[in-house]
């Protein structure tokens, strides 16, 4: 698997004293969605952070799309037009629209005239199927748009990787589908995706393989049938029975 | 009492046009000075708030300096400290040139941005970090994160207390004819000196003050509403 | 803070009901009330009062008030009365009278018939006149050689009043206090400092190195300083001035001048003639 899209090699990372990755070994091959579940602080969120370079990591190596972004000198703004991210918050900038969230990035960083990037951003718009909304502001959407309109946004970059940080945790259960279908969609289309979540129904339906966390530690790692229909470790089982049972 | 009013002494003789060039020199010195302290505010409240530190040392170094030194005092500094490091040519030049309008603008604006610094610093604080982290997020570099998205919200958020802190320039524009300055304080002076009628000369020029502050505080509010952040509430509104 | 003061003064003159027109001002019977007599006076105009070495608040004006004026006053009111000091300045003096915090200003203030509309002088008790501060041996010698020169004045003072109307072609710089004008000086920020003599006497033997300064030209205005009263009070104004003709006719007050202005005086600046002429000629001599 030496073309793996990302690739953990004994990442460790600390905050302060405080160790909350310890001896990650992971690879994302092209193409492949990965969820990663575990209990609330077990260091999720700031695996994928590290992805995009939200957070430094402190020993090991870690290679996005072939680079290493250890290595010093590497551009992180380079390095994260190619990754996109979804956050929890979905974090729509609220002084712009819907269309100008989208078409930000594009122009500021990519230079595409303002003609081009409205045309891709209408395009997302369609195919996160809120096409109507482009001149609406975040405030007047519903938390299930905002989520749309972010990842719409974050593909409007054309990134190689998409990152998803709990994308439906925040939402009403009624919204969570609506999301839900979009990042099926994507996983469908190809799109190489990192994604922390609960929604063990989407793990099971859309993903190649689920990672098990505890404790900074990637405790499991399996295909999603081999996941939840034995998963080996008692935290996971630990885990999964809370999850499951409401 | 037996203090006889003649208000007319307000627009015999000079006054009038006194008042009036006070008025501008008044509205001139605040409104340079207001744009000094603005762009020095949102950098130096910006950089405060980065995450590489030796900047917002930088930052913190400016406010702390700027805001804990009497505005009196940077008035003097800069009318009295800064001209002997020129050649004496150019100090001559400029003591032509309204040296004494220049060197209260730029204590004015200096001062003021170190007390300006502070309330964007505070906008900015306001903002979720996952704001920003969103914007670099999709390939923004910091100084675009700020530019585009994290500024532009803060000033937003922060238009009542810079309202505020615009009054305050205002007013304190006044300490500019402490280097002779003829603002409107110093040219309500002037017609009391003249008239020896202190207190409609004074009444005048304090009634001038709470217009200009109630003109401008209208301006604000205008700004504000037009600017607002949809689903943001207004204040009042 | 002063200035402050000036606008809160002034407000609350300007809120408070108006009294009845011509109401009789009564200082006499106010101080006959309280045993005290209020003055208005400066602490840092030397030496007609300042605040001294030993945190003393003295001076010229403040002497005569104490010698002649507050027995002639004590007198009028047929008991012992006590002096109490507050500060006054240009700007504040005028309001302190009307709003009744102070009953009689003593320092620097020159008799204008502007300032006659709103306030009764006393008899002339200093006669100076607008002079210049220069360096040595600068160009400035007089008020004819200010053309096109920058000129420091204090504001308020009836010296840039008659620069700005007469002298036009003068660059005018106004400073609110004595030090930031000498700064200004000093540091060439202008040519020269217009001030009555005597202030510039004082600056001048106050100054690091006297010999620096040179006070020059012929008073180009007259500036004769009279003690501030509120308006048409006549028995108050009749007991100051008696206080201080009784000065001029004794003598009493040309020791206290030679006290403060001899040889040994803290400004060295001996009566001419013209001058002696000019205040005994108020009371008929
Ligand atoms: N910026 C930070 N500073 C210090 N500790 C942090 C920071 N972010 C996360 N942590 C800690 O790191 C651990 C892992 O956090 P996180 O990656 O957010 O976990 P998860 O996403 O699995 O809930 C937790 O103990 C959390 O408290
Ligand atoms: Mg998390």
């Amino acid at each position: 698997m030496a073309d793996a899209a990302i690739r953990f090699r004994d990442v460790n990372k600390w905050f302060g004293k405080h160790q909350v990755l310890a001896d990650i070994n992971l690879a994302v091959s092209p193409g492949e969605v990965m969820v990663v579940c575990g209990p609330s602080g077990s260091g999720k969120s700031t695996l994928i952070r590290c992805v995009n370079g939200l957070e430094a990591i402190q020993g090991g190596d870690l290679v996005v799309l072939g680079e290493s972004i250890v290595r010093s000198g590497v551009s992180m703004s380079a390095l994260r037009t190619r990754v996109g991210m979804v956050f929890q918050s979905f974090n729509l900038f609220p002084h712009m629209t819907v269309l100008e969230n989208i078409m930000l990035a594009p122009v500021r960083v990519r230079g595409l005239s303002a003609t081009e990037a409205e045309k891709t951003a209408r395009t997302l718009l369609a195919r996160v199927r809120i096409p109507d909304k482009a001149e609406n502001y975040p405030a007047n959407l519903s938390g299930g748009q905002q989520q749309r309109v972010a990842i719409a946004r974050a593909l409007a970059m054309q990134p190689k990787i998409m990152l998803f940080d709990e994308p439906t945790s925040a939402l009403d259960p009624e919204m969570i589908n609506e999301v839900l279908d979009v990042m099926t969609d994507l996983a469908k289309e190809g799109m190489t995706m990192m994604v922390v979540t609960h929604e063990m129904g989407f793990a099971r339906r859309v993903a190649h393989r689920v990672v098990f966390m505890d404790a900074g530690r990637v405790v499991e790692e399996a295909t999603p049938d081999a996941f939840f229909a034995a998963p080996k470790s008692e935290r996971a089982k630990d885990f999964l029975s809370k999850i499951l049972s409401h | 009492m037996n203090y006889q009013f003649k208000w007319s002494v307000l627009w015999s003789g000079q006054s009038g046009s006194w008042l009036l060039q006070g008025v501008i020199t008044t509205l001139e010195i605040s409104a340079l000075a207001w744009v000094l302290a603005a762009a020095l505010g949102i950098v130096s409240g910006a950089l405060r708030t980065v995450p590489f530190r030796p900047l917002r040392a930088v930052g913190t170094f400016y406010v702390e300096f700027f805001r804990n030194v009497p505005l009196l005092v940077w008035m003097f500094f800069w009318y009295f400290g800064v001209p002997p490091l020129l050649p004496r040519a150019a100090q001559d030049w400029i003591f032509n040139h309204g040296a004494e309008f220049w060197a209260g603008m730029f204590a004015l604006g200096v001062y003021h941005g170190a007390r300006m610094s502070e309330v964007i610093r505070a906008g900015i604080l306001a903002i979720p970090r996952t704001q920003f982290e969103a914007a670099v997020a999709m390939g923004l570099t910091t100084f675009q994160a700020y530019r585009l998205v994290i500024v532009p919200i803060a000033l937003r958020l922060i238009v009542p207390p810079a309202t505020n802190e615009s009054l305050n320039l205002l007013k304190n524009s006044s300490v500019a004819l402490t280097i002779s300055v003829a603002e409107l304080t110093f040219q309500t002076r002037q017609i009391e000196t003249y008239t020896a009628k202190a207190v409609e000369a004074l009444t005048a020029g304090t009634l001038i003050y709470l217009i200009l502050c109630v003109g401008i505080a209208a301006v604000m509010a205008r700004v504000e509403r037009r600017f607002a952040i949809p689903g943001l509430i207004a204040r009042g509104g | 803070m002063k200035r402050l003061l000036g606008v809160v003064v002034a407000l609350a003159l300007a809120l408070a009901p108006i009294a009845p027109v011509g109401a009789e001002q009564d200082t006499l019977a106010k101080i006959k009330e309280t045993g005290v007599l209020t003055i208005g006076t400066r602490t840092g105009s030397p030496p007609f009062a300042y605040v001294n070495k030993n945190n003393e608040w003295v001076g010229f004006s403040i002497d005569l008030v104490e010698m002649l004026v507050k027995p002639e006053v004590a007198k009028a009111v047929g008991k012992a009365i006590k002096i109490e000091k507050k500060e006054s300045t240009p700007p504040t003096r005028i309001p302190l009278l009307t709003n009744n915090s102070v009953d009689l200003i003593a320092e620097t203030m020159t008799d204008t018939a502007q300032r006659r509309e709103s306030v009764d002088f006393s008899l002339t008790f200093f006669y100076t006149g607008a002079q210049f501060l220069v360096k040595k041996g600068s160009p400035v010698k007089g008020v004819n050689d200010i053309a096109g020169k920058r000129i420091a004045s204090q504001q308020g003072s009836t010296n840039a009043k008659i620069i700005r109307e007469k002298y036009p072609q003068a660059q005018l710089r106004e400073f609110p206090d004595q030090p930031a004008a000498f700064q200004a000086l000093a540091q060439g920020q202008v040519d020269a400092y217009t001030n009555d003599g005597i202030q510039l006497a004082g600056l001048k033997a106050k100054a690091p190195n006297p010999g620096d300064w040179e006070v020059v030209g012929d008073f180009y205005s007259e500036e004769p300083y009279g003690m501030a009263m509120r308006k048409g009070d006549a028995k108050f104004k009749a007991a100051v001035d008696a206080g201080l003709k009784h000065g001029f006719e004794s003598g009493k007050y040309f020791e206290i001048y030679e006290k403060w202005f001899g040889p040994k005086g803290d400004v060295p600046y001996p009566m001419t003639p013209q001058v002696k002429t000019y205040l005994l000629k108020q009371i008929g001599k």
